[in-house]
């Protein structure tokens, strides 16, 4: 309310200008008040987040499989945002425990609270000796477990990458690693987005000439037409319970939003037949409604709208910035995009309160922003000197880390739900 | 007075009210705003529905046509590129059978699927012209491919001007 003030106080002056403070005057404060613009927008403070120190000083590995899982490890921890390793002495957690390989992988893990003199995760684990890294990201979301926060390293993220020469979709872990090319089409592609079970996806590709949306069954190692009419098919979001998908379709001579069972079916509009260009479909985590992007209210200048998944008015979200893109709603009911403010940054917005809060530092541009599993982090892209890589963000106020790098440009990032 | 007190109040407080609103901006097309042909109120806005796609075995021909530009923030056919799509029309209408795939494309800037969806506007608003020319909607098909097919790979307003184009591709 600190911006209100100001204003009241030249009021005031005018009205003793003018002698009266009568009924007329708190009526055209309150209409003034209404009129106000946009909701407050907050830089996020940099300067890191609170982390606790933790001391793995004795944490042994032996062997190459151990050592891989050993350092993966203590990545993740570092990457959580909630942790910063500590010389043994006066650190609040200790984690300690031994890893080696002889045929399996096999790891005793003890982490204990210092401060409360409590063993919080005391466990064995085995597995494979490939399968390293993915037991060191499951050891890490038990670890987080343990102290009551929710980790992100069981989700992957499924990306454009040029790595091969053509555009390609790749899956990878959260910090970047196990990467793998999934597609090999020598085609265009774009907009992959998972569905929530997170072993299918759907992207939009021009296989057939025309942009359609496939979706691809990685475990089945196979791919199917999703849509594929006439004029152009895009968008391809999943609802959460898996049973519809949402398409922004053109066949009926305008662009739309449409929703349909997934497996086939009429789309059924949702949106009003205009000329305007609709795009990035997402549901809410409740599958009430979807957030999308139009740019009906001035072309070129695209904004975020939130409708019912049974139609009816559109609400818009966003007023700042000249273009607000690729939105992602968040199972924390917040909705992370990409906003042109100068250079594109990554913004988060409630959609009740439509207050939002800008969550890059502005060196550069960090575009299609997806939440991570842990309702904290947001998977993106960094474009600077026309070169892309995706980077992980973090609401708390940690800087943006690289993850590992490829050659290629690497973009439109999505994040499996869990 | 109270009646000429009441008018002073009131219109201090309009002029408040449009000064607190200012950041809000109109539409900035330069094309006497979004009721031109493709723009969002244009006429025609129910649309009339696509044809099926050409097969794929289809004879297409690319380069007939000289490209339709178009402004930044524009999805509209500017009035000096209006003879571009009325020699398609005419050799549309000299031959029957076929058609033509209009393409729309974006330059390098924003959201790739935005994008998409932008040159696909610049398509639609392309085959609404030509349906004006009374070329049959079943003839038309609307492609876009966003961004993702520049044809000039320079970084400044002048590769970008080169990008914001629809193509014309016959088919039969």
């Amino acid at each position: 309310m600190g911006k209100y003030f100001g204003w009241l106080s030249v009021f005031q002056g005018l009205e003793i200008g003018v002698g009266v403070f009568s009924k007329a005057w708190k009526m055209v404060l309150v209409l003034l008040i209404a009129a106000l613009p946009a909701p407050a927008q907050v830089r996020v403070v940099k300067g890191g987040s609170a982390k606790a120190t933790i001391d793995w000083s004795r944490l042994v590995a032996t062997g190459g499989a151990a050592t891989e899982f050993k350092r993966v490890l203590e990545d993740d921890l570092i990457h959580s945002g909630w942790f910063t390793p500590a010389a043994p002495g006066g650190a609040e957690f200790s984690l300690v425990g031994a890893a080696q390989e002889s045929g399996a992988l096999n790891a005793t893990i003890q982490f204990a609270s210092v401060i409360q003199r409590q063993w919080l995760l005391s466990k064995q684990y085995t597995a494979e000796s490939g399968a390293a890294r993915r037991l060191a990201h499951k050891v890490a979301d038990e670890i987080l477990a343990a102290i009551g926060r929710k980790g992100m390293f069981s989700g992957r993220i499924v990306m454009i990458g040029t790595h091969s020469g053509a555009k390609e979709l790749y899956v990878c872990d959260m910090d970047g690693g196990n990467l793998s090319q999934i597609t090999h089409d020598n085609n265009i592609c774009l907009g992959p987005h998972w569905a929530p079970d997170g072993n299918r996806l759907t992207y939009t590709a021009f296989l057939k000439r025309y942009p359609d949306v496939y979706l691809i069954d990685l475990a089945a190692r196979s791919r199917r037409v999703v849509a594929s009419y006439p004029g152009m098919n895009s968008g391809g979001a999943i609802s959460p319970d898996g049973t519809l998908v949402a398409l922004i379709l053109s066949k009926d001579g305008y662009q739309a939003l449409y929703v349909r069972a997934l497996n086939g079916g009429v789309p059924v509009r949702l949106t009003e037949g205009s000329r305007a260009a609709l795009a990035s479909p997402c549901w809410s985590p409740d599958g009430s409604h979807l957030v999308y992007v139009s740019d009906q209210a001035s072309t070129a200048h695209p904004q975020l709208y939130v409708i019912s998944r049974s139609g009816g008015a559109p609400r818009r979200l966003t007023s700042r910035g000249s273009q607000n893109v690729a939105p992602s709603w968040g199972a924390n009911g917040l909705i992370t995009y990409a906003s042109l403010q100068g250079r594109f940054q990554v913004c988060v917005l409630d959609p009740n309160t439509l207050d939002s809060k800008v969550v890059t530092p502005g060196d550069a541009d960090y575009e299609d922003p997806s939440w991570a599993p842990d309702g904290r982090h947001i998977i993106c892209s960094r474009t600077a000197g026309y070169r892309s890589r995706i980077y992980l963000l973090d609401t708390l106020g940690d800087s943006p880390v690289a993850l590992s790098e490829f050659s290629g440009d690497w973009y439109s990032p999505s994040v499996t739900a869990k | 007075m109270q009646s000429k007190r009441w008018m002073m109040l009131m219109a201090m407080g309009l002029v408040c009210v449009v000064a607190l609103s200012g950041c809000k901006k109109k539409t900035t097309s330069g094309n006497a705003g979004d009721n031109g042909i493709g723009g969002v109120t244009g006429t025609d806005v129910n649309g009339t529905g696509l044809g099926n796609r050409p097969d794929l075995g289809a004879t297409e021909m690319a380069g007939q046509f000289v490209p339709v530009y178009f402004d930044y923030d524009s999805a509209q056919v500017k009035e000096s590129e209006r003879s571009k799509v009325e020699t398609v029309a005419e050799q549309l209408k000299k031959a029957s059978g076929g058609g033509v795939i209009v393409e729309g494309h974006c330059d390098e800037r924003g959201s790739r699927e935005y994008n998409l969806s932008l040159g696909e506007r610049r398509a639609q608003a392309v085959r609404a012209y030509l349906m004006t020319l009374s070329v049959d909607a079943a003839r038309i098909q609307t492609k876009s491919m966003g961004k993702e097919k520049p044809v000039a790979l320079g970084h400044d307003e002048e590769s970008w001007a080169k990008n914001r184009r629809v193509e014309f591709v016959l088919f039969k």
